[in-house]
């Protein structure tokens, strides 16, 4: 009888710390805070000054040398009209103001889920610079980084059948120390590049004077990619 | 709108397309019948090798081996498949999956070996290098059919933690799926054992063990009926997001698989067998095999379901 009671409480103090011990490591996997030393690259993107002409997309092709029909990146064009009734930037009922244009790529998360979920380490942080990028040669193309990817925002590579991600060109234009093919590329001054955690940078400047949006904050991503939204004028 | 955001994207809209959904049939069935025969086992202490036992683990290995296909198969070039056996990321729940794969698929090769032993007598010659080996270890046999019991447990479980990592459907990121993927299992891993039992090693319809087994599989499916509830109550509660998704049971693409499949083959024609046609049709054998053909098949719906509909209904 008092063997069976140890025995228990043996058993539940076991459980217990196990338990808590299991749970410190759970919680501890994510909490790397940010390191200042470190760069964090961010992009911003000024849906003001994008007329959707389409060079970065192109830029980016050429680049990475992306394979016919594949793109890392995309433009979405979007309005702000309802069908039928009048433009609330100029008055009308038929005019062409609606057009404003959205950049889709990789969002760059702090806390990236394709990251996490990779199960052989493929889809990964690069040390130096902190970039989502790929290590083709571990990727497996399991392609649970694309269904874990909140913003769907990754693919299958046709050529190399391994997953595929806009990582700001870090193996190739950042590599040579310059800027990623689209913001090079873009005649209208709509992306912006830099290190955020360097304060004196352009990106730096620029976030501290701007209202930027991110994209589904609500998933807990942290992306590092910025929006600048055309604000209705009306109201 | 408010806020930013973009609809399109640059992958397709369905990544894992139905042979994931094939896939987490065929394991949930290997590690439910395992889980199923080894716990009959201990229960009993059962130490001759079973009709119900040497169904189960055939159903167990080649279960897995086909689901392993299918998962292989699903690969974008599937000689890539080396890749996830070497390299690791231990926060990956796939990473953790492959290393309890990695011990329960040689376990229940061995699981089928033990209980398979008269038949493996008659196997080819040239096959027969086998034997020693079985023999040799069997002496193991007791820890090892614990540890499987875990692992087929855990391969259950895991094939519901895969997919409720994915964060942006509602549908499938709730923490009830790898219990519901455990009970749904069980009851289809029952199923497929006890009609191989019956059919291929000569158990009697209504020996002692199949009545055991008649009577837990009403409770498991009661509990696997709950945890669908509880996934849908947690959509009626889940905000926007989880409003959205709950059109998958209402006049969705999916709405249907869902009311005819999972819940017509799944749980109501299974009770119709059993309790709608009268004593002597549910005590038939032409009931036992239908009933389990239903079960299996819900299952099946069940996974195809949540794969797609899932998927599609995103946030």
């Amino acid at each position: 009888m008092n063997n069976s009671t140890l025995n228990r409480r043996g058993f539940i103090k076991s459980v217990g710390v196990g338990g808590a011990a299991l749970t410190v490591v759970g919680c501890s996997s994510n909490n790397d805070t940010a390191d200042t030393d470190k760069p964090h690259y961010v992009m911003v993107f000024d849906q003001t000054k994008c007329v959707g002409c389409g060079r970065c997309k192109d830029a980016c092709n050429k680049v990475n040398f992306l394979p016919e029909g594949m793109a890392r990146l995309d433009l979405e064009r979007q309005t702000d009209r309802v069908e039928g009734e009048v433009c609330p930037k100029c008055g009308k009922t038929e005019c062409n103001c609606e057009r404003k244009y959205v950049r889709v790529s990789c969002q760059q998360c702090q806390n990236a889920p394709c990251v996490m979920v990779c199960p052989t380490g493929a889809a990964h942080r690069d040390e130096e610079t902190g970039i989502v990028t790929m290590n083709p040669d571990t990727c497996a193309g399991c392609k649970y980084c694309i269904t874990a990817c909140p913003y769907n925002v990754r693919q299958i590579n046709p050529d190399t059948k391994v997953a595929d991600n806009c990582d700001f060109c870090l193996h190739t234009n950042l590599a040579k120390g310059e800027l990623p093919g689209c913001v090079q590329e873009c005649k209208f001054g709509a992306l912006k590049f830099g290190n955020a955690n360097d304060k004196s940078s352009y990106v730096s400047k620029l976030l501290a004077a701007k209202n930027t949006e991110r994209v589904k904050e609500h998933f807990g991503t942290d992306p590092s990619l910025y929006y600048i939204a055309i604000t209705k004028e009306e109201i | 709108m408010t806020g930013i955001d973009f609809s399109t994207g640059l992958g397709g809209t369905v990544a894992w397309p139905w042979p994931i959904a094939v896939y987490l049939f065929f394991a949930g069935i290997s590690g439910g019948a395992l889980t199923i025969a080894l716990m009959m086992r201990f229960y009993k202490n059962q130490t001759d090798n079973t009709p119900l036992l040497k169904g189960a683990t055939v159903a167990g290995f080649v279960g897995i081996a086909l689901g392993m296909l299918c998962l292989v198969l699903d690969l974008t070039n599937p000689l890539f498949f080396w890749k996830i056996l070497v390299f690791y990321n231990f926060q990956s729940v796939m990473s953790l999956g492959v290393v309890v794969l990695m011990a329960f698929i040689p376990l229940s090769a061995l699981l089928a070996a033990y209980a398979l032993r008269e038949e493996l007598n008659q196997l080819p010659k040239s096959l027969h290098f086998i034997l020693p080996v079985v023999d040799a270890l069997v002496r193991f046999r007791r820890p090892l059919e614990m540890l499987t019991l875990v692992l087929a447990i855990a391969v259950c479980a895991y094939t519901g933690f895969l997919i409720s990592a994915l964060i942006r459907f509602p549908l499938i990121n709730t923490s009830v799926l790898p219990a519901l993927f455990v009970a749904s299992g069980l009851s289809a891993g029952a199923a497929v054992a006890k009609v191989l039992a019956v059919k291929f090693f000569k158990e009697d319809l209504h020996s002692a063990e199949m009545n055991v087994l008649h009577k837990v599989e009403w409770p498991v499916m009661a509990v696997e009926a709950l945890f669908i509830f509880m996934l849908f109550s947690s959509l009626i509660f889940g905000g926007s997001a989880g409003s959205n998704a709950l059109m998958a049971f209402s006049g969705g693409v999916w709405t249907n698989l869902f009311w005819f499949g999972v819940v017509g083959l799944g749980f109501a024609l299974p009770l119709l067998f059993s309790f709608g046609l009268g004593k002597k049709f549910a005590h038939s054998s032409q009931a036992f095999y239908m009933t389990s053909a239903s079960v299996v098949c819900g299952m099946m719906c069940l996974r195809m379901f949540l794969l797609y509909a899932g998927q599609i209904y995103s946030i």
